[in-house]
């Protein structure tokens, strides 16, 4: 599939695609959002391919081109999503199914726990958790400072810790 | 900024993320693509040659149409030029204002002033009005 500018749009595609998808579906909770995002993203990119040069980090540029976007979707949902958004767990979870029964469980209790929490920690947590991203980086791909990356790391997952150290306790000592 | 992981954090961590559908590649990619046809083609448009190449397709069927009218403005153009008035400006300047003009404004002046009850104005203040001021204050000597 070649593109008018020479831009390698299958290669960005098979390269970040799957860590755009989770780190969307994490924030928006939406699979349909989602994809909407993620079309809008390669479009974007497929329409200016100069966005792109000059550019060190590939990763770290899309994770802001897609928070932007999202962040501008859930402005456009308006507060009849924001409801929505407070109940995302019941709907979409982040998390591949497990067959274990206790795995279960805890991914399902994590992704209503992740549900819960405002959207901006819940994206410092991903990005921290999920794609391993220093808080520098993380700062970075989301334009905001060090610190407040930091900040709303600690927010974050000491609310997830309250809410399933039960369920991680007791899952420990049963393995 | 401590970035050391605990083991609650780190088991967060080993959660497996969902899998991006297969099918969304090619939809995705396909759409991308055919925005960005769409995109070059828009600017391949806006760019002089292609905009000339397309006024001549335009032109090009009735040549003699446009060429008449072409020569119906260029005549237009010519007799407009033609009968534009080449007379010089009337009164750029005002000239001064001839005695006979002087008097008859005299006359005016004394007839408004016996009819708003002036009579007993002297003829050396009536000559005082005459002096060449700006027509503010002429109004307010003409009310005095």
């Amino acid at each position: 599939m070649k593109m008018p500018a020479g831009l390698d749009i299958e290669r960005l595609y098979d390269e970040h695609a799957q860590p755009l998808f989770a780190f969307l579906l994490n924030f928006t909770r939406d699979e349909a959002d989602t994809r909407d995002l993620l079309q809008e993203i390669f479009v974007k990119l497929a329409r200016e391919p100069k966005l792109l040069s000059g550019v060190r980090d590939e990763r770290a540029f899309l994770i802001r081109l897609a928070h932007n976007a999202a962040i501008d979707l859930i402005r456009r949902r308006g507060a009849r999503d924001r409801t929505r958004e407070n109940f995302a767990a019941e709907t979409v979870s982040p998390f591949a199914p497990a067959r274990d029964p206790d795995e279960k469980y805890f991914r399902d209790e994590l992704a209503a726990a992740l549900a819960e929490l405002p959207a901006e920690q819940r994206a410092v947590l991903h990005l921290k958790l999920w794609e391993e991203l220093t808080f520098g980086e993380i700062a970075a791909a989301l334009d905001i400072p060090p610190n407040t990356a930091a900040s709303r790391y600690r927010y974050g997952i000491d609310k997830l810790r309250d809410r399933l150290r039960p369920i991680h306790e007791e899952t420990r000592k049963a393995e | 900024m401590n970035e050391e992981m605990e083991p609650f954090e780190r088991r967060l961590s080993r959660q497996p993320l969902r899998q991006i559908p297969a099918g969304w590649r090619a939809e995705i990619l396909a759409v991308a693509v055919r925005e960005s046809r769409v995109e070059s083609r828009e600017q391949a448009n806006l760019r002089p040659s292609t905009l000339a190449s397309r006024l001549s397709t335009i032109l090009w069927p009735h040549p003699k149409a446009w060429a008449g009218l072409a020569a119906v403005w260029v005549l237009i153009f010519c007799v407009d030029f033609s009968m534009r008035d080449k007379s010089p400006v009337v009164a750029e300047k005002a000239a001064p204002p001839s005695p006979e003009v002087v008097a008859e404004l005299k006359q005016q002046q004394r007839m408004l002033a016996e009819l708003i009850g002036a009579r007993d104005t002297s003829d050396a203040d009536r000559s005082k009005l005459w002096t060449p001021q700006p027509r503010s204050e002429r109004v307010e000597i003409l009310m005095a």
